[in-house]
């Protein structure tokens, strides 16, 4: 059967599961260099247990194995998310529409920095990442009621504040 | 509107009815666009690949690990799992029931899976469950509800002191404490109480008081005549009428010198209080004082 020890194995679940572990951390901590180190140590930590660890498994592992050791120690520091503008596809908008929704992304930039930490981090799993609410209940290890709840929070509270209410 | 409708609607899982409430709401324009713009961000650059040989090259040097042996483990996780799943499916498939429920003083519709109709008084609840709604038709109910069945399999109403079943039809169930009442008013209707079974055709009523039947009078209308907020009564102990009273305006209703059994015949608005009050009070020759969400009935003692 297939085990996480076998190079191959292990090597598809990192290639599977890296980048959203990376944006999950990211997401919470507003720090790409510890993000990255997160990464790195979740997966240390797998190799190390290989042998106890399904491929099924592999996932929830290290997704708790992030919650529990790496976020305690960052939990403290103040958030600054910046995200990569995106590139603009469409030219043919009006300058004041383009400047329209630079002000608008700079809102909510910052309303997603004011944002709780764990609705902040399952609304940008569901809008960059595209995660089914399912999907980020388990890596949060919570209900999915309970991923809708922040959801809708989460809507509530940047709409609010990006319309100054 | 549902719990977390926002989240729903993000995920396209309102219904058209919701959908339609919330794009005519104040708020939309605001959510939609916080919905297009969101989508164009973007989380920092991660570059799998070079993370994966970086990881390799910096902690894994050697891959011939030793493994413990674990005959069974594979076998047991796979029970476990199994055991798991089949309990979660049982109490899914067997406790998630759908449930509507009015408060006091109001009313509220609900539509069945099969699209018939269910209209609930003041202080009464349904359940049901969906998913098995297609083989089964059945509800519990609380209270006073009623049903616009549509065609199909048996439809059956369970409530605390007797149950009625029928096949599609218009019919309303009161189970209230010590009061139950079924009316019929269009199809046929069959109504078990303790071990009296009865067929009631369109426009005929069951009366239950205090665990007896009563000789009941029969529905004149074509619907009860609460769904056109009124209350009516007719020939029913005082003290049915003073608790309907009571849910219809979620007041507290106290009797002084009243005898509650003198039977009342009329009805009263459940919309207006004042009105209501004299409905009851005239024809009764009682008086009324209120205060605040308290009513008091009484008969002055003059005569004594």
């Amino acid at each position: 059967m297939d085990n996480v020890c076998e190079d191959q194995v292990y090597s598809s679940v990192f290639r599977a599961n890296s980048k959203t572990l990376f944006n999950f951390i990211y997401y919470k901590f507003g720090n790409e260099e510890k993000a990255h180190d997160a990464v790195q140590e979740a997966f240390v930590k797998l190799w190390e247990n290989c042998g106890k660890v399904s491929p099924e498994k592999a996932k929830s592992y290290l997704y708790t194995v992030a919650n529990n050791t790496y976020l305690n120690v960052i939990k403290a520091e103040k958030v600054r998310l910046k995200y990569a503008e995106p590139t603009l596809e469409r030219s043919n908008e009006s300058p004041e529409f383009l400047l329209e929704e630079k002000e608008y992304k700079e809102k909510l930039d910052n309303a997603l920095n004011h944002l709780p930490e764990n609705q902040r981090t399952t609304f940008l799993l569901n809008r960059i990442d595209g995660k089914k609410y399912a999907e980020i209940a388990e890596m949060e290890g919570v209900s999915v009621k309970a991923i809708e709840k922040r959801m809708h929070l989460a809507l509530k509270f940047l709409r609010e504040r990006i319309d100054g209410i | 509107m549902q719990e977390n409708y926002l989240a729903k609607w993000l995920n396209g899982e309102l219904s058209e009815e919701e959908l339609a409430k919330f794009k005519s709401s104040e708020e939309y324009a605001s959510y939609e666009k916080l919905e297009r713009i969101s989508s164009s961000l973007r989380a920092p650059e991660f570059d799998v690949e070079s993370e994966l040989e970086k990881l390799k090259k910096d902690h894994i040097a050697e891959p011939d690990k030793v493994r413990p042996l674990q005959p069974y483990g594979k076998f047991l996780r796979i029970a476990a799992a199994i055991l798991v799943l089949i309990a979660g499916s049982y109490f899914y498939l067997n406790l998630s029931k759908t449930s509507y429920s009015s408060p006091l003083a109001e009313r509220t519709e609900a539509i069945l899976p099969d699209n018939s109709e269910v209209f609930l008084n003041a202080g009464s609840k349904i359940s049901f469950s969906k998913k098995n709604w297609e083989n089964k038709r059945e509800i519990d109910l609380e209270g006073e509800a009623f049903f616009k069945v549509a065609k199909g399999k048996k439809f059956t109403v369970s409530t605390s002191q007797g149950i009625v079943s029928v096949l599609g039809t218009q019919f309303n169930v009161e189970d209230r404490k010590d009061f139950f009442e079924v009316s019929c008013y269009e199809g046929l209707v069959q109504v078990q109480f303790q071990d009296i079974e009865k067929q009631l055709p369109a426009g005929t009523s069951f009366l239950v008081i205090d665990g007896r039947v009563v000789e009941s009078s029969d529905p004149t209308t074509l619907e009860p005549s609460w769904i056109k907020l009124e209350s009516s009564f007719k020939g029913i102990p005082l003290r049915y009428v003073l608790r309907e009273l009571e849910r219809q305006y979620d007041i507290s209703v106290e009797t002084k010198n009243v005898d509650t059994r003198l039977l009342f015949t009329g009805s009263f608005s459940n919309t207006d209080l004042k009105m209501a009050l004299k409905s009851i009070a005239t024809p009764s020759r009682i008086q009324f004082k209120t205060e605040g969400d308290n009513v008091l009935f009484y008969v002055e003692d003059t005569l004594q």
